[in-house]
């Protein structure tokens, strides 16, 4: 171990290249999984946020908030479910809003509902929101009455809620009926009539799925996490930018594998050495480990601490977020890949005979 | 090797090549790692180029040539929509020879006898926004016709086809026949109809009958001859309050998630177009540094530094040429697979151009390695010396 850091210190400069590869490799690994978060993160925040046990969609929306439309008529039949305990209306707007004092426009989600989510109050009086911290970003601050849509409709900011964005556009959470107004006044084709939602929150107990939707006949309930699932994008994007993350891992296992199996070729002589004078086997190896790890955790600090900067550079426009979880993870990760790389020089070092130690070591 | 002893320069493949039989393990991983970064690459341009053609195919292959957007909806055909006294203006402005509502809308519709989504844009047939990649069939010509996206032909939108839009409760159903498919005209990665303006508002009322009316998303403008599309587009955003006029390029260019999505992979992949040549010129420093003595001694029984930087190019080469063929498999199943229905095809443009542009930067990179051995001195055989550090 002490034989493997001094190397290290001693002689940096032979594991600068091993190092600068893995630096790219994990800066990589964490832009690819900051877009990866931030996508997820940004669209879902709305519906991660709900307090539900079920959410029921109109059957011909193919699980679509957007698309979906229940009357009264719907809703009185989900309350009259055995095991619901309560039910809400949702409804959700995508429109740009003018703020004031700033050229830009922002894009903000409304959203219309009933039964408070996680880190929302109770809704806001009619005509005022509770608007995702988000915002500020785009320079709305407490009390600037934002012009939603063609129709410049007023909303009132009243406070900030966080991570309740809905199709990387702001949440701005208000009444149903302030939802309605905005959504008639602004989309004529996409009108609601009083008493129809888009979707309804339950909160309840047992299979409410199948109960809720074999009393109605015209619905298709979810869970709150397949609801997440179904929204577009959600499930390709992750399937697409794991396979990139996790074959980028395979590369960081190459590379790590390679760099140290050459390593431990040029030692043959010495470990011969090392072990004539009764070192083991387990003894080296555990130095070569220590040496992969050392070398990925440096790589991963600066390659931390750039994709830090790459994030302050990009535009707000790339929907890049770079969570605890996700550098915890990208460390994790670069550690099992550099222990797993370094293990392919396990076999050359077992195999090291130490009487090969008597005339040939350098 | 030459009967002297010495290396001649047709050695150089030789050593090359004798080399590699020798360490398969070393150079297999190499070029494992190398092939896997390639198809990194070639599937991220794939995914890029399907990612942009696929979400907005249908805007960049219509006939408009400018499209004129609600200044609120930040250039989201989703959350346009024209109010008719824009409408009315727009058509007054220098340079407009036509102008057409354009309406676009996610349906949930029965094609193939399977329920899917679908994207309808509706355009006034005759008049632009029209689908211009027309490969087979014709226009619609009458109110129920469509044309649909050929990439989805086998999902129940092949010519002769009927696709029902679903309609909500108290809405009445609309149905189209598809009478041609246009290339290269999907939207949002789903399947598209182009059809009658009049359907599209059917549609409309059919998910929604509580809709008090039925406006276009964006109105289409055909120029008139002569005149220059993104001056009449300058000329309408200026003219018509509340309205924000893009040619069709403008239109496609700003999408929502165009930009980004482009400069996201645009970081992503020089990143990996630096890490391949680095990992190739890290590999071939390292084993030079190795083989020192042998190099030295090689030198110092007459073999020319040409010779041995020779072989070492030609194991780069051959390394990269390797991971290349092996990224192509990868690529071709991928896309065999499906690739999340982006339709990502295997071109072999891109796989050539990606493989030769890794080639030289590996080849630049090695030249670190190659630097070293022409700095050996064969003298330095006789004192046991090998490469300078």
């Amino acid at each position: 171990m002490n034989l493997a850091l001094t190397e290290l210190r001693r002689r940096p400069s032979r594991f600068t290249v091993a190092t600068i590869v893995l630096t790219f490799l994990s800066l990589l690994l964490l832009l690819l999984g900051g877009l990866l978060d931030g996508l997820y993160l940004g669209s879902t925040g709305a519906i991660r946020a709900q307090d539900a046990d079920a959410i029921v969609y109109s059957e011909t929306a193919r699980d679509s908030f957007l698309r979906s439309r229940l009357t009264s008529d719907v809703r009185d039949a989900v309350e009259g479910v055995d095991g619901v305990d309560m039910v809400g209306g949702l409804g959700f707007t995508l429109l740009g809003a003018v703020v004031p004092g700033e050229r830009e426009l922002a894009d903000v989600a409304i959203v219309g509902y009933e039964l408070a989510p996680d880190g929302v109050p109770d809704p806001p009086p009619a005509g005022h929101a509770w608007a995702d911290s988000t915002l500020q970003d785009a320079g709305v601050s407490i009390g600037d009455t934002l012009l939603l849509g063609p129709a410049a409709t007023p909303i009132v900011v009243d406070a900030w809620v966080d991570d309740t964005n809905y199709l990387q556009q702001s949440g701005l959470w208000v009444t149903l009926d302030t939802w309605r107004a905005v959504q008639n006044a602004n989309r004529p084709d996409a009108f609601v009539v009083e008493g129809v939602v888009q979707v309804l929150v339950v909160r309840g107990d047992g299979d409410l799925r199948s109960t809720i939707d074999t009393a109605t006949g015209t619905t298709s309930t979810l869970t709150r996490e397949e609801a997440v699932n179904a929204l577009p994008g959600v499930e390709q994007q992750r399937s697409t930018f794991n396979a990139i993350i996790f074959s980028t891992l395979a590369v960081v296992l190459a590379v790590v594998g390679l760099f140290f199996s050459l390593l431990t070729l040029e030692r043959i002589g010495l470990y011969g050495v090392l072990k004539a004078i009764g070192a083991s086997t387990r003894r080296l190896f555990g130095g070569v480990v220590v040496q992969a790890v050392v070398v990925a955790v440096i790589a991963f600090v600066i390659g931390g601490s750039l994709a830090a900067l790459v994030d302050r550079a990009l535009s707000g426009d790339v929907p890049l977020q770079l969570t605890i979880g996700r550098y915890a993870f990208t460390f994790a990760a670069l550690v099992v890949a550099a222990v797993l790389g370094s293990a392919i020089s396990l076999r050359r070092v077992t195999r090291i005979d130490p009487a090969s130690a008597i005339g040939s070591a350098t | 090797m030459s009967p002297a002893g010495a290396l001649c320069h047709s050695d150089g493949v030789f050593l090359a090549l004798n080399e590699m039989r020798r360490a398969k393990v070393r150079f297999g991983l190499l070029a494992g790692a190398v092939g896997l970064l390639v198809f990194l690459i070639l599937f991220q341009q794939a995914l890029l180029s399907g990612l942009v053609n696929q979400f907005i195919g249908a805007l960049k292959n219509q006939s408009a040539d400018v499209l004129v957007y609600n200044s609120q909806a930040r250039k989201n055909l989703e959350g346009s929509i024209i109010l008719p006294d824009q409408q009315a203006a727009i058509e007054t402005v220098d340079g407009v020879a036509v102008s057409a509502p354009l309406g676009e809308g996610t349906f949930t519709v029965i094609a193939g006898d399977e329920e899917q989504d679908a994207v309808v844009f509706g355009y006034r047939l005759g008049g632009p926004g029209e689908p211009t990649t027309l490969i087979e069939g014709r226009l619609p010509e009458v109110p129920g016709e469509a044309v649909a996206s050929s990439r989805n032909a086998e999902d129940g939108f092949d010519i002769g086809d009927t696709v029902e839009l679903v309609p909500n409760l108290g809405g009445v159903a609309t149905t189209f026949q598809v009478v041609g498919l246009a290339e290269e005209i999907n939207y949002s990665v789903s399947p598209v109809l182009f059809v009658d303006f009049a359907d599209y508002e059917a549609a409309r009322r059919g998910v929604n009958p509580d809709a008090t009316d039925v406006l276009p998303s964006v109105i289409a403008v055909r120029v008139a001859d002569g005149a220059v599309a993104e001056q009449v587009a300058g000329a309408i955003s200026e003219a018509v309050d509340g309205t924000e006029a893009l040619t069709r390029q403008q239109a496609v260019d700003g999408s929502p998630g165009v930009a980004s999505v482009r400069q996201s992979f645009s970081v992503i992949l020089l990143l990996f177009y630096l890490v391949v040549p680095l990992v190739t010129g890290l590999f071939f420093l390292i084993v030079t540094f190795q083989k020192a003595g042998a190099l030295t001694l090689l030198r110092a029984i007459g073999s020319p530094a040409g010779t041995l930087v020779r072989s070492l190019l030609i194991q780069v080469v051959i390394v990269v040429l390797a991971g290349a063929a092996l990224a192509t498999v990868l690529f071709w199943l991928t896309a065999r697979g499906g690739a999340g229905g982006l339709g990502i095809t295997v071109e072999p443009k891109p796989v050539i151009a990606t493989t030769l542009a890794v080639l030289v930067l590996s080849l630049l990179t090695s030249l670190a390695a190659a630097r070293r051995v022409l700095r050996i001195d064969p003298i330095a055989a006789t004192t046991g010396a090998g490469v300078q550090v």
